[in-house]
């Protein structure tokens, strides 16, 4: 048996702590090779612009490298099977044209950074500036400049989902709710920005990239391609990762750039963004647009659902995805976790001259749950009902399933009603409606909020090739290594970047194979060590990695058994692996032993068996459109009426994501979560100018949240595992931050319900609290709390 | 280049520096300490906080040159301090770090709460660390760490009662 | 980012850094905790070409506890004003308002004289020093002079100082034992810059009473018409709010949107209501 404390279902306390606990993480900044020359990029200040000519010093030759300088890269192209979309080729040093503020011209090297923007400084370029495309809703149809020379609008796609009757739901319905909602821009902010170290190994013959990055495997593909290079010559490293979250989970031009400046110098060249490049380039998040028609019956059961999503996704596509994902996924999960028979949504993609859109923790999933949580609470107050009851009135219940919603999600299994009760026992709701009858002795006003979602995670090929993808992410891989003393070694194909995988990991390794987790390391994110994978993103590391580390495990399990029964002098089938050893039926042999003879006591092995416990497995989880998560998060908000501000008294989570391999971890990843949540809710935002100018280019204008700010987030879980993944386990890495902006902005709406006021619009700012109550007042003034 | 003499982690160290390097450069690079990190660079993300003369400053915000004749205290400075012993035991049980980028910084803040004395309850702890961005965590289990050091920090370490 | 260029020179006593500010003809900044003019040379948004290093500067560390006042030297940080390891002549304003700006690793370097002289007009000191009352030395190779700290800042990042003039010391008037006072910051974290800012301070035994706006679109603005109600020791809080209203009908150069204006009057109206409460 494995030891209960290490193996699936403990919390074991992470291997990955020392090293940062002292200061001795490794992160891309952190690498110094002899000779490196940093790089700092000339950027157009400008959000749309010709490009009429670039000075660059005349002593400045092989320290400014402009596109024509690196004719070997190509542009940047996001192939896609869905129909009806565009897909404009981005140059990584633009060319004839910049597309937003921040778009990368030239690259500057220098001995120092500081050096190298000097450099970047004496570098001019003549700009013809054209009118910028800042408003999707507005232009989407078409601009006196659009984006793209040639498309005569500004769509990257748009398409139709439609299933059932709307029109007869429309018919049918005692009510009808209409609302707007708007999530804006925002970044991914990890702490640590993106960087590259590259140069040029002359003895292997291949340029080593350092990058921070969630997906080497499918960047080392990139570079391959974009660069045209054999991908024997190159290799990806991602070290330490200070946060990822999504935006890392892209390919970028300064990672093409450096990699092809690492073939043309004879030094290594490293660039290493600051925050600035960070919230002006990195990839953007969120910005959508919605416009919804609920139709329902006296009871609150929603009939249908009509909606029209924009989704302001800025001047390029980032590969390997593109633009697109973000809208389809926002509107497959509109509908959310209710059994919603019909349903009509137009879903726009639209170009414009801001940094590109990219996926961040939940994706398309936030947006999509603000719209629709939000409704159903109009839907629960036009009817006079309480949420809760009409959350859980729609909800698809767990003997409906699996189900497949009228968004096209199939759920597998879980008993999302029982989520809702749960957060409103943890949230204690009664307790809190009493408390909001009576009144706040400091005048503020009480409200609490809920939102439910089911999150699709660990989705295999069937989905990747239903969106139409290039690039299929549908399986992860893992080489399980037993060396001669025993020891083991995981080399996996994702990236850890806070997850605790290099812990979570080796606790499956452990339930496998009893080996001690102190005596499995787990190798990951070097494309030198690790069989191709794809990486770290959309909730999958844990069941598909850990799946393929199941896999791998059990072949060595296999190998080990038939070796150990030879030594044992019994049959295979009497012998089994635990604990670290071999057991027969009368002795047993140590997995140490065992991996001696393997390598150096070939002579000990049975006839036909070959030397080394050594092996590679892949693993897609049995369900291709993965397995669905689902909780409710219930938010406490006092709200001052009078300076719009909103401070989050308490906030549950009631979540399920089946079998849990370290609960220690998961509840970390929900906490995390959660609190990026909060920031989308109530701090975070990108504004842009009518210009195209990106009105937050520090943390003094761009707010993170704080701890000072927060209150401990409460967990509860329920426990359905799932039924085609390994151990039950379903994916949760992003759910935690799905929720947050629906739950607070019901929880604003209740704490304002008196006053008939609303905030349909991310982040809920005082100014914009203070902007509805103003409204509603002017609409009904004789309402005064 | 300016010539500067200053103690870090207890060394005596005499170096040239150019005169718009940050501190948090000069200990990056040439002293090799990267134990501090840059996340903002502008004061805000505390991702850079070290010691001068036992105090907390922003090491992004903090020139070298001026740092001649400072007591300089990293992440990689503590040896075996009590206080910070019993900080690393409770990020550690209490999960207190993902990423670990904001790990080193946020440490050395916990530290000179509890060395203040301002560590004694949740809401004066996350008062305290306002300063100090964690983007992974959402905090709770930073918090929860901290007062459990807090609390092992009051009673000292078992063989000095 | 990293900063540009510069010169780099620690001067021993203020005369030598007086000299050095006044041969360098406009070309030099004095840095102090550089909490702020750092954060802005590394975006490369100031670029001073020498920086005159005061901060440790043994005129500029004075705190004289007087009769009727107290005397801060210009380089005292945020972090002594809040542990009050200096004369608190504010009977709790200023290790208030100390706690409430930026964060504890900036408020260790960041010095009061800084923040006066930077005259950020999202600022804590320029608005409590102007409640209180504060007079501002300021010396130069032409001898000392003295500026109200009212009125000290004359628009956003300008003030008073001549090119050639260090700002020396603060002095404030200590408050009555009778003496109240308020101070609302209303920002959306703690720690970041002011959405508004309001100090009144209530001193009758000293016929003083004045309520002043900060993070006002440029410098402190003292409201005057509120300042009188509050004399009158009236708590009426609709007359509060007219008479702050009226004070910022006067001062319409601010250019105050709707809910700035909104805002400063909630926050005048809640200081009030901590002086009278």
């Amino acid at each position: 048996m494995p030891n209960e404390a290490w193996g699936i279902g403990a919390s074991l306390l992470r291997r990955e702590d020392e090293r940062h606990l002292h200061g001795r993480g490794e992160f891309v900044p952190d690498i110094k090779l002899p000779g490196t020359r940093e790089v700092a990029f000339v950027r157009s200040p400008h959000a749309h612009a010709r490009i009429r000519g670039i000075n660059v010093p005349s002593d400045a030759a092989r320290r400014v490298f402009t596109a024509a300088d690196l004719p070997r890269i190509k542009p940047i192209r996001v192939e896609t099977q869905a129909p009806g979309t565009k897909a404009p080729l981005w140059p990584p040093l633009a060319t004839d044209k910049v597309r937003y503020v921040g778009d990368a011209i030239a690259a500057c090297l220098a001995p120092t950074r500081a050096e190298a923007e000097d450099l970047a400084a004496l570098v001019s370029v003549d700009y013809e500036v054209l009118d910028a495309v800042v408003a999707a809703p507005r232009d989407m149809r078409g601009s006196r400049h659009p984006v793209h020379d040639g498309w005569g609008d500004n769509l990257f796609s748009e398409r139709v989902f439609e299933s059932g009757d709307i029109d007869a739901a429309a018919g049918a319905a005692d009510i009808t709710i209409q609302r707007e909602y708007r999530m804006n821009r925002q970044s991914g902010a990890p702490l640590e920005g993106r960087a590259v170290l590259a140069y040029r190994d002359w003895r292997l013959d291949e340029i080593v990239v350092y990058a921070s990055t969630q997906t080497p495997h499918t960047l080392r593909v990139a570079l391959g391609e974009f660069l045209g290079l054999d991908l024997r010559r190159l290799r990806v490293v991602a070290p330490d990762v200070g946060g990822g979250f999504g935006p890392k989970a892209r390919l970028y031009p300064e990672e093409i750039v450096l990699a092809a400046l690492a073939l043309e110098l004879d030094h290594p060249i490293r660039w290493v963004e600051d925050r600035t490049e960070h919230l002006l380039t990195a990839a953007h998040t969120r910005d959508h647009h919605y416009k919804i028609t609920a139709y329902a019956d006296r009871e609150g059961r929603i009939l249908g659902l009509d909606a029209e999503i924009i989704v302001d996704a800025g001047a390029y596509g980032l590969w390997p995805q593109g633009p697109y994902q973000e809208a389809a996924m926002a509107a497959r999960n509109l509908p959310g976790p209710y059994a919603i028979t019909n349903y009509r949504c137009r879903a726009s993609t639209v170009a414009t001259n801001k940094a590109p859109l990219g996926p961040y923790r939940g994706v398309g999933r936030p947006g999509a749950c603000f719209a629709i949580e939000r409704t159903i609470d109009e839907v629960a107050r036009a009817l006079g009902r309480d949420p809760v009851d009409v959350r859980e009135l729609n909800m698809v219940r767990p003997e409906q399933m699996p189900f497949t919603t009228v968004g096209g999600m199939r759920f597998d299994n879980g008993d999302y009603p029982q989520s809702v009760r749960l957060c409103a026992q943890l949230l204690d709701l009664p307790e809190l409606r009493t408390r909001q009858r009576q009144g706040e002795s400091d005048g503020r006003l009480i409200g609490t909020g809920f939102a439910s979602f089911a999150e699709q995670t660990a989705h295999g090929a069937a989905e990747f090739v239903a969106r139409g993808a290039a690039i299929v992410p549908g399986f992860e891989s893992c080489t399980a290594r037993i060396l001669p003393d025993g020891s083991l070694v995981l080399m996996v194909g994702i990236q850890s970047h806070g997850q605790g995988l290099e812990t979570a990991l080796a606790q499956i390794a452990h339930h496998e194979l009893g080996i001690d987790p102190v005596r499995i390391a787990v190798r990951h994110g070097d494309t030198e060590s690790t069989a191709f994978g794809f990486g770290t993103f959309a909730s999958r590391s844990m069941v598909m990695s850990g799946g393929a580390v199941a896999r791998a495990s059990r072949l060595l399990r296999d190998k080990l058994c038939q070796i150990g029964a030879h030594l044992l002098q019994c049959e295979v089938t009497a012998v089994r692996c635990a604990d670290g050893v071999v057991q027969g039926p009368q002795g047993s042999v140590t997995i140490a032993e065992i991996a001696k003879i393997a390598h150096l006591r070939m002579d000990g092995l049975p006839p036909g068996v070959d030397p080394l416990l050594d092996a590679t497995a892949t693993y897609e989880p049995g369900i291709g459109t993965g397995v669905f998560s689902y909780a409710t998060h219930g938010a406490v908000v006092a709200v001052d009426a009078e300076t719009g501000s909103v401070e989050l008294l308490d906030y549950a989570v009631a979540e399920d994501c089946g079998t849990m391999v370290n609960p220690m971890i998961v509840e970390g990843q929900i906490r995390g979560g959660v609190v990026q949540g909060i920031g989308t809710a109530l701090y975070e935002e990108i504004p842009y100018d009518d210009h195209g100018q990106p009105l937050a280019g520090t943390l003094a204008d761009y707010l993170l949240p704080g701890a000072a700010e927060l209150p401990a987030i409460k967990i509860g879980h329920l426990h359905t595992p799932a039924i085609a993944t390994e151990y039950g386990m379903k994916g949760m890495g992003e759910g935690g931050a799905v929720a947050p902006p629906a739950a607070i902005a019901n929880a604003v709406r209740d704490a304002l319900a008196a006053i008939g006021a609303e905030v349909n619009e991310t982040p809920i700012t005082p100014r914009r609290v203070v902007a509805a109550i103003k409204k509603a007042r002017e609409r009904s003034p004789q309402v005064r709390p | 280049m300016t010539a500067i003499r200053l103690t870090i982690n207890g060394t005596q160290i005499a170096d040239d520096v150019p005169a718009r390097l940050s501190l948090a450069d000069y200990l990056r690079e040439p002293r090799n300490l990267t134990g501090t990190h840059l996340g903002c660079e502008h004061g805000v993300c505390g991702a850079c906080t070290i010691l001068v003369d036992g105090e907390p400053v922003r090491s992004c915000l903090t020139l070298a040159v001026a740092c001649d004749g400072c007591q300089v205290r990293t992440i990689e400075g503590f040896g075996s301090d009590p206080v910070m012993t019993a900080l690393r035991e409770a990020f550690h049980r209490r999960h207190g770090l993902q990423c670990g980028f904001c790990t080193p910084a946020m440490l050395i803040t916990a530290h000179d709460l509890i060395r203040r004395g301002r560590a004694a309850s949740e809401t004066e702890i996350r008062l305290g660390l306002a300063g100090n961005i964690c983007r992974c965590t959402g905090y709770t289990n930073i918090v929860a760490a901290i007062a459990e050091a807090a609390v092992a920090a009051a009673k000292g370490p078992p063989d000095a009662e | 980012m990293k900063a540009p260029a510069f010169d780099y020179v620690r001067p021993q006593s203020l005369g030598e850094a007086m000299a050095l500010l006044a041969k360098s003809s406009g070309e030099a900044r004095l840095l102090a905790g550089g909490q702020s003019l750092l954060a802005l040379m590394n975006l490369r948004i100031a670029a001073p070409a020498l920086l005159i290093d005061i901060a440790r500067l043994p005129e500029l560390a004075a705190a004289v506890d007087g009769v009727d006042r107290v005397i801060l030297g210009a380089g005292i940080t945020h972090a002594m004003i809040e542990d009050t390891r200096v004369p608190d002549p504010s009977r709790g304003l200023m290790p208030r308002a100390a706690a409430s700006l930026a964060y504890r690793a900036i408020r260790n370097r960041g010095t009061i004289g800084g923040s006066l002289a930077l005259a950020d007009p999202a600022a804590e000191w320029p608005a409590v020093f102007a409640a209180l009352d504060g007079e501002i030395t300021v010396a130069s190779p032409r001898g000392r002079r003295s500026l109200n700290c009212a009125g000290f800042s004359t628009g956003i990042y300008e003030t008073q100082l001549a090119e050639d003039e260090i700002l020396e010391n603060v002095r404030i008037p200590k408050l009555s034992p009778g003496a109240r006072w308020g101070y609302v910051k209303l920002a959306r974290k703690s720690g970041e810059f002011a959405n508004a800012l309001a100090v009144a301070v209530a001193d009758p035994a000293r016929r003083f009473c004045r309520i002043v706006l900060g993070a006002a679109n440029g410098p402190p603005i003292v409201l005057a018409a509120a300042s009188q109600v509050l004399a009158e020791g009236r708590s009426d809080p609709d007359r509060l709010r007219g008479a702050v209203a009226a004070d910022l009908d006067r001062a319409a150069d601010r250019h105050f949107d709707d809910f700035q204006r909104h805002l400063n009057i909630v926050a005048a109206a809640r200081a009030l209501q901590q002086v009278t409460a």
